[in-house]
């Protein structure tokens, strides 16, 4: 099991930096390291993409490391590919989780399957840069929190970080891996709050969870953005709650899962994706096939519901905030076998 | 309006060999030794295709789909690439890595169903083709978009490698073929990008396939040169091929080939022609094999006897029968192996579910543990 801070465990100075910050950042220091690194993606150019994620770099780096491309999803995918076969340490951008869909042929026929069905003779190293999830009031697809699609595919990682200096890490952390990443950046916490972040090179583990808080009573399991949930959650309830921040949502760190609850004896998971099927079905299912003996509660998923993300006036009631996840902890914390 | 007809093509397309395979102008320049190894590559290619069919019939490998008829669109633009240049095939250029002397046990074994970590843990001592091969592409059109990939690296890193694949022509209507042309346009990849039109997507003609013209113009929209060849005259794939390569690796850019052909075999072992197409259409085909034309050309041009195309029919029979006896010899692929080479590194998942295989191999309950300790 990980321990809370890990970025706080790095000596040197530190800049005060907000997740996009740190994504900046962390692209410019890895685009340093190693002449492999390349950006690709529409509108990562001179403007900087369209969260600022990439500005300064085309200044620095040129249009051969940070590349304006055709606007295709499955364009700027198959070509990644075909450019991490050759050496070269890929990040394409795919500007909104909502218009990865296009793209999904090139992840699935070659990004997640050509490592395996090479037998391990070509690696596709890259890391997907993916902005996802809801709750800055913007358009159809632009809310998207589709992470199932891509926890449910064999042979790509699955990461998301929750705070600046984690995300750093993770991503460095992940450019320099030789397994396909897909990097969900919690687009609503980009300009959150700042923290200090180390400015020299770290890297944090991609395998592990990590556990926020430690409590007795309950365990709440959650990811990226609805972290920030969870937190007020515990301090509003009447229980000890611990906090897992999943971090890899594939492969999942099954043992700190399983530690937790078996610990506390009750579960919540606490996800903006849709219920059915969502990562939180995946998650109810380990607990109770591995630690069902443990339980006092039924397992309760706050979830977003099984619809389209519905429009800006709506989003609120669809996304769970803390007060539903609240309602939740109460519940199983209410309930006794 | 259509303009296709899948039984009599126009020929408004390069040709340097005519239906009988005697040059329509001054002889090509190409040295007898390439014309010897593409001769070589059509007959192992033709000896391969004919046991894996039989293999098939037996049921030693499930599915297989054959070149027959138009290998010398795959031997053609193959043998104009150089050492190091990169190829991204699909399931229908066998020929092209026979070409290179790609290891057929190895194509084999594959076929057999055998995990790729078998085949080389078992095959390993056979060297690799001098051109790099990626594995060959089973979904269409994804292997152009990764193939020009694979050129912008080399272009971006001012090397002047090519980098080469495959479509037929039902594959021009997928959108990954548009959005390679298009990266490949834009960003003036070092990309050939060949088109078998071999008149037949399994049962759906050309004529359903498209309103345009020809396939080749389709690069027009994508600002990417074109041209269009006679896909059974070897000589005249090789010259475009040739050309197509040459401003590639001089900084020219991509180039779309259509070589019109016709797929003289089912679609694969598992489809059935004679449903959708007839006998006059395989007939009038037929008349335009590839390979007589090149027996022709290669005889009367003084290169290879009757002789010696002989020895090298023998020599194909008996090195194909070979590659199936080590292919043979590979061992059943131990199940385990269907988890090797997802992720680096391990994770409980993978471990759990490695375990619960190994208890139901041996007969037991894989669903015992209850506390997630159990399999670690």
């Amino acid at each position: 099991m990980s321990s809370g801070d890990v970025a706080l465990d790095v000596e040197g100075d530190t800049e005060r930096w907000n997740v996009v910050d740190a994504v900046r950042e962390t692209l410019a220091q890895e685009m340093r390291r190693d002449d492999a690194v390349r950006l690709l993606g529409y509108d990562v150019g001179p403007i900087g993409g369209v969260f600022r994620a990439t500005e300064g770099l085309y200044e620095e780096f040129g249009g051969e490391r940070v590349i304006d491309t055709p606007l295709s999803e499955n364009g700027i995918l198959g070509t990644a590919v075909g450019m991490a076969m050759r050496g070269e340490r890929v990040v394409p951008e795919i500007q909104f989780m909502g218009f990865l869909y296009p793209a999904f042929g090139q992840l699935m026929y070659s990004l997640a399957k050509l490592h395996e069905r090479s037998g391990g003779g070509i690696e596709v190293p890259m890391t997907v840069r993916i902005p996802y999830g809801g709750g800055i009031k913007s358009s159809e697809y632009h809310s998207e929190s589709t992470e199932t699609f891509l926890v449910h595919t064999p042979g790509v990682r699955v990461v998301c970080p929750s705070t600046p200096a984690q995300t750093k890490g993770l991503l460095a952390a992940s450019i320099r891996h030789p397994d396909p990443v897909m990097f969900l950046e919690p687009k609503r916490i980009y300009r959150g709050e700042r923290e200090a972040v180390p400015t020299g090179e770290y890297t944090l583990s991609l395998d592990e969870a990590r556990v926020v808080r430690e409590g007795e009573d309950v365990t709440l399991l959650t990811w990226g953005a609805m972290l920030e949930h969870a937190e007020t959650a515990a301090d509003s309830v009447d229980a000890d709650v611990e906090i897992v921040d999943l971090v890899s949502l594939s492969p999942l760190d099954v043992e700190t899962v399983l530690d937790s609850v078996k610990k506390t004896g009750r579960c919540v998971v606490l996800h903006e994706a849709r219920r059915t099927l969502g990562l939180g079905a995946e998650l109810s299912a380990l607990v109770n096939e591995y630690a069902l003996d443990h339980l006092h509660a039924p397992i309760k998923r706050a979830t977003g519901y099984d619809v389209h993300f519905p429009g800006h006036q709506t989003e609120d009631a669809y996304l769970p905030d803390a007060e539903r996840a609240e309602h939740a902890i109460r519940a199983v914390m209410s309930y006794e076998f | 309006m259509s303009h296709w007809t899948e039984v009599r093509p126009s020929e408004d397309f390069y040709r340097v060999l005519d239906a009988d395979g005697r040059p329509l102008d001054d002889p090509p320049d190409v040295d007898e030794e390439t014309l010897r190894r593409m001769y070589r590559a059509f007959v192992r290619s033709r000896a391969f295709d004919a046991k894996a069919l039989s293999l098939q019939r037996r049921g030693e490998i499930s599915i297989h789909a054959a070149s027959t008829g138009e290998e010398a669109v795959s031997v053609g633009s193959a043998a104009a690439l150089e050492p190091d240049d990169w190829c991204f095939p699909t399931y229908r250029q066998t020929a092209a890595s026979i070409y290179w002397d790609a290891p057929l046990a190895r194509t084999f074994a594959g076929l057999m169903g055998a995990e790729p970590e078998t085949v080389a843990e078992h095959l390993d001592d056979e060297s690799n083709p001098a051109v790099n091969f990626s594995p060959p592409y089973i979904p269409l059109t994804v292997n152009v978009t990764n193939a020009v990939g694979s050129a912008m690296a080399d272009a971006f890193n001012d090397r002047d490698t090519v980098t080469m694949s495959y479509v037929g022509d039902g594959s021009t209507s997928e959108g990954d073929f548009h959005e390679a042309l298009n990266f490949a346009g834009v960003f003036e990849a070092p990309a050939v990008t060949i088109c078998h039109n071999n008149q037949w997507a399994i049962s759906v003609p050309t004529h359903r396939q498209t309103a345009a013209e020809t396939f080749a113009r389709k690069a027009e929209a994508h600002g990417v040169p074109y041209d269009r060849v006679d896909g059974n005259d070897v000589l005249a794939v090789y010259e475009k091929s040739r050309e197509a390569i040459e401003r590639a690796r001089n900084g020219g850019g991509p180039t779309l080939l259509e070589c019109v052909t016709y797929r003289m075999v089912d679609h694969n072992t598992a489809d059935e022609d004679s449903v959708y197409r007839d006998e006059e259409e395989l007939a009038r085909w037929a008349d335009l094999d590839p390979v007589d034309r090149f027996e022709t050309y290669l005889r009367e041009a003084g290169v290879m006897d009757d002789d010696e195309m002989d020895r090298v029919a023998e020599a194909a029979e008996a090195d194909v029968d070979e590659a199936v006896e080590a292919a043979r010899s590979v061992p059943r692929s131990d199940p385990q192996r269907m988890f090797d080479n997802h992720l680096h590194g391990e994770s409980w998942t993978e471990r759990h579910q490695r375990a619960e295989l190994r208890r139901e191999g041996m007969g037991e309950n894989p669903f015992v543990d209850f506390d997630g300790e159990g399999f670690k």
